[in-house]
């Protein structure tokens, strides 16, 4: 049995780690928690669940249709909420994403009812797998696979591309990467738009995961995974993974162990103790505060 | 009892939206430290009173004092490690200190967990209404003392220029956690308010889009504002009634609203604008300036 | 600062005089007038709009067919609507506005047991008798003797479908599942487990879950050890589903019982092939032979296009039990009515026949099991609960 809950924990954690990674990146350039990912995550569900069920696409071009319209929605949000506000002070643009996150889940509970809803049956005919007594299935194997695979193409981009090197360099100084003729505008759309697929292809395999798409399963999911993304290391790609997976470990122990009343409140303990103890996170990178 | 019923219900809802707002206006207003989980403070003030009450039935003001003194202590206790963090790090932790507040409510025994507490009516010398009105009244004014006060403006320093401040002899990090304990004290008074009129309370009312409730009475009013919070709280407290048809899309309304004010009006509706002053000038008499500008 | 004190004055005196407003004369208009106001006390929108939608629909059927025979007592009944969004402070606003404003006889409502508490306390002050249709938790009618409510409560049905579940099933060990952030779920797990005692099942695992978890590996891995007969959750339609979808991937082959909760059209749509042999216990089924209930079926289905559910019917109940309570007392004021409506026994409803105990609280009979079969509820029996 504990092989089997180490097996939930993992496969949960990889839920987290898909979205952790969008959080991660964009952090690492504009030093923004966007709040609103986690809704982004949700229209890219709600997107390959309507894909799927009404235009009749199989779940790998839904999947492509889901990333195609989360991409445009999280370009729009940046264009709208965060850019006129990049200069204003921090407050102000914590406050514009909030306002963002709230929204579009309740334009999203207003256009789909406050009720959760799943995907067709057989949308991906999952078959359970016997790994030594444990079950896994196909689905959640796929998530697993899926979160490594993405890690490593991210981290391909990142440092092997130009646009990845411009990412770096805005990241670590935003103005010095501007007067060195980088197009900042471009590179924070980018990310956003990268971001924004990677989110949409979480949702949609989560959406297929636990077959419950909600208005609300950004906002919920949303929390966890940027407490992922901190113990992991915010501003690195794998540590987005590493600490998905030991979240969701975490939380499946809990629960395992009876406390689970308490499953959301271990990510958030998980958080705070990464904050105060370690706040680069598991990889994450020593920055020094400049005066 | 010459005040229709359904209004008094509705200027007691304002009467607390403005408390609430007027002590998460010190801490994010004045202060500059968001705070994503005040319910949590509203929560704990409405449960202490509740129980005082309940258990003791000790006469309403000391249940008040009890539902503000209990969540300032949990608001010290807790900001001690947490308010050193920056902005967006703090937000997040606020929310999960209401989550883990949430949770703790509705599995402890002494909550009645998911049940929740019914709340006798209290007895009151003046009735409860005009009491509510006054204790905000109280409360709006309280909060422009301390804005005007030395302490407010070095709150203001802190929110403006953290680093500068401390350069300039702030103790930032005790003038933050009194900030934040006085802000926890005016949202437990506001929470035990709320949990005494309307007569029962479940630790889920006191939610994520509670906090938001808040935040967007003092970001509509002006962060930092004290008229603003109270203009705020009022416009946010009447809305829902005047526009009722509107009410579904209320969250609909908050998110675009409070994107639009960052964007083009970050200093709300009032904020910017000494009200004072400006009634002053208006009135032909131009005001003195003292020190701190609005 | 002088100035500021005095704006501060200015504003609350005009509340003030904003708020008061000639105090109308102090006979109630309840009695007065040839109509009589029932009010409904529900969410139309947002999150329990599927309790209380329904209960209107069957409020507004009720009070059709009662103008439709002439009325009570030659008065037409007129339901007053609003729709509190589910939301306490706006429950609490609109008891004060029907009570106050539109004098009302009597409020159908609140479906929740959260909102139908904070309701309750204003309905007794202002003299007017509440009748829940809906909620079915504790320290409800206790507030005071002009409230009521008609539906099967749990602490009625559950020891009936203990022992259907030891005698016709042949269950001996359950699993229960609790949503611990939902007031319903925590006390129907409570009756549960108590009723359990000494009526022989065991309960083999209890274990928690919240409104709003998608993930549930962990504790259907820990039931799934315990081999037991049958998974009884006490919660919602969403999580049971999905609950079940997870107990069926990890190659559990028992079924779900639960309350109403379960009983919504979400649960088959989510919980798909998993959720077949599930059942839910109801106070009503829409599956009735009987005339008046199968007359009541047709004329829903006719009038909303959708089979009527258990909020329908006893909405459509609680108006015909109040005006029957004010043909028995001879009068449409809420001081009189209360005491007839207080001694209803034998009411016979399309949602079961009711009586009201000493206590206020309603006992009905019979319990209707729910079983998914091919995909839709269908009567799978008819449990007979004493009336006494």
């Amino acid at each position: 049995m504990i092989l089997q809950q180490l097996v939930n924990g993992v496969a949960l954690g990889c839920t987290y780690a898909l979205i952790a990674l969008g959080y991660t990146m964009v952090y690492g350039i504009i030093s923004l928690i966007n709040f609103a990912h986690g809704e982004i995550f949700m229209a890219g569900a709600f997107a390959g669940l309507l894909l799927v069920a009404y235009g009749k696409l199989n779940l790998f071009l839904a999947l492509a249709g889901a990333m195609l319209v989360s991409v445009l929605l999280g370009i729009g949000v940046e264009f709208v909420a965060y850019r006129p506000l990049r200069r204003a002070s921090r407050l102000s643009a914590l406050i514009s994403a909030i306002g963002v996150s709230i929204f579009l889940s309740t334009l999203a509970m207003l256009l789909f009812g406050a009720n959760a809803r799943g995907f067709p049956e057989g949308t991906f005919p999952s078959r359970q797998i016997d790994i030594f007594g444990a079950q896994i299935s196909s689905l959640q194997l796929l998530i697993i696979v899926t979160a490594g695979v993405l890690m490593l193409a991210l981290e391909l981009v990142v440092k092997k591309t130009r646009i990845g090197k411009a990412m770096r360099a805005a990241s670590e100084d935003y103005t010095a990467a501007a007067l060195m003729g980088i197009n900042v505008n471009l590179v924070v759309t980018f990310t956003f738009a990268l971001g924004s697929a990677l989110a949409a292809a979480g949702g949609v395999l989560v959406g297929v995961l636990f077959n419950a798409v909600s208005f609300n399963m950004g906002l919920h999911a949303g929390i966890k995974a940027f407490a992922a993304a901190v113990l992991g290391g915010i501003g690195s790609i794998p540590g987005a993974v590493l600490g998905g997976i030991v979240l969701g470990v975490a939380e499946i122990s809990g629960v395992a162990l009876g406390y689970s009343s308490w499953r959301d409140a271990i990510a958030f303990a998980i958080l705070v103790l990464v904050l105060l103890v370690r706040p680069t996170g598991l990889l994450g990178k020593r920055i020094d505060r400049k005066v | 009892m010459l005040i229709d019923p359904y209004i008094q219900q509705i200027l007691i809802s304002i009467g607390i939206g403005v408390i609430l707002a007027q002590g998460l206006n010190i801490i994010t207003g004045l202060t500059g430290q968001l705070s994503l989980g005040h319910a949590a403070f509203m929560s704990i003030g409405a449960f202490s009173g509740a129980l005082l009450t309940i258990r003791t039935g000790l006469p309403l003001p000391l249940a008040l004092l009890a539902g503000g003194v209990v969540p300032a202590l949990a608001a010290l206790a807790v900001g001690w490690p947490i308010l050193r963090l920056s902005g967006d790090y703090l937000a997040i932790c606020t929310l999960g200190f209401a989550e883990i507040v949430k949770v703790v409510f509705l599995n402890l025994e002494l909550t009645n967990r998911a049940f929740g507490l019914t709340v006798p009516q209290p007895e009151t010398t003046i009735p409860l209404p005009l009491l509510v009105l006054l204790a905000a009244l109280g409360v709006t004014l309280f909060a422009q003392s301390v804005r005007s006060s030395r302490f407010g403006r070095a709150l203001m320093a802190i929110r403006d220029d953290e680093i500068a401040a401390a350069a300039a002899g702030i103790d930032v990090a005790s003038h933050k956690l009194q900030a934040f304990a006085v802000s926890a004290f005016l949202a437990g008074v506001g929470g035990c308010l709320y949990a005494h009129v309307l007569g029962y309370i479940n630790p889920s009312d006191f939610g994520f889009l509670k906090s938001v409730d808040m935040l967007a009475m003092v970001v509509l009013g002006g962060l930092g504002s004290v008229p603003g919070a109270l203009l705020g709280a009022t416009i946010l407290g009447a809305a829902p009634e005047l526009l009722r048809f509107m009410a579904t899309y209320r969250m609909l309304v908050y998110g675009a609203m409070l994107v639009a004010l960052m964007v083009f009006r970050p200093n709300g509706l009032l904020g910017g604008i000494n009200l004072v002053e400006f009634v002053m000038r208006r009135s032909g008499r131009p005001p003195r300036r003292t020190g701190g500008s609005p | 600062m002088t100035s500021f004190i005095r704006l501060c004055l200015v504003l609350l005196g005009i509340c003030t005089l904003a708020a008061c407003q000639k105090k109308d004369d102090a006979t109630t208009a309840a009695t007065g007038g040839d109509t009589v106001k029932i009010a409904f006390m529900g969410a139309l929108t947002g999150d329990v709009a599927m309790y209380g939608k329904p209960t209107l629909e069957g409020m507004k059927m009720a009070a059709e067919e009662i103008n439709a025979a002439g009325g009570v007592l030659g008065k037409k009944i007129e339901i007053i609507e609003a729709d509190n969004r589910g939301d306490k402070q706006e429950g609490a606003a609109l008891a004060q506005k029907f009570t106050s404003r539109d004098r009302v006889a009597a409020i159908v409502g609140d479906p929740t047991t959260g909102i139908a508490k904070v309701v309750a306390p204003i309905a007794q002050k202002a003299g007017v008798v509440m009748l829940s249709a809906g909620s079915t938790g504790p320290g409800v009618v206790e507030i005071g003797e002009y409230i009521f409510r008609n539906t099967l409560l749990d602490n009625v049905a559950i020891p009936a479908l203990i022992d259907y579940f030891a005698r016709d099933l042949g269950f001996r060990k359950v699993a229960m599942i609790t949503s611990d952030n939902n007031d319903y779920s925590v006390g129907l797990s409570r009756t549960f487990s108590d009723a359990a005692k000494g009526r022989g099942i065991q309960i083999v695992a209890d274990e928690k879950v919240k409104d709003g978890d998608k993930d549930f590996s962990a504790q259907v891995t820990n039931i799934k050890a315990k081999n037991p007969d049958v998974i009884f959750f006490s919660g919602y339609y969403t999580e049971g589903a999905l609950i079940m979808k997870e107990a069926r991937k990890q190659g559990m082959k028992v079924n779900m019982f639960g309350g109403d909760g379960i009983s919504a059209s979400t649960f088959l749509e989510l919980g798909g092939s998993a959720v077949e042999g599930s059942v839910a216990y109801l106070g009503f089924s829409p599956e009735q032979t009987s005339g008046e209930t199968a007359a009541f079926v047709e004329n829903f289905k006719k009038r909303t296009g959708q089979v009527p559910e258990m909020f329908g019917a006893q909405g459509y109940d609680a108006v015909k039990l109040l005006a029957d309570a004010m043909k028995r007392a001879g009068s449409t004021d809420p001081k009189l009515f209360r005491t007839a409506l207080a001694q209803t026994k034998n009411f016979p409803g399309v949602s079961g026949t009711v009586t009201i105990r000493p206590n206020r609280e309603p006992v009905k009979s019979p319990l209707c099991l729910l079983e998914v079969k091919g995909g839709k509820y269908v009567l799978k029996a008819r449990v007979p609960v004493k009336l006494d």
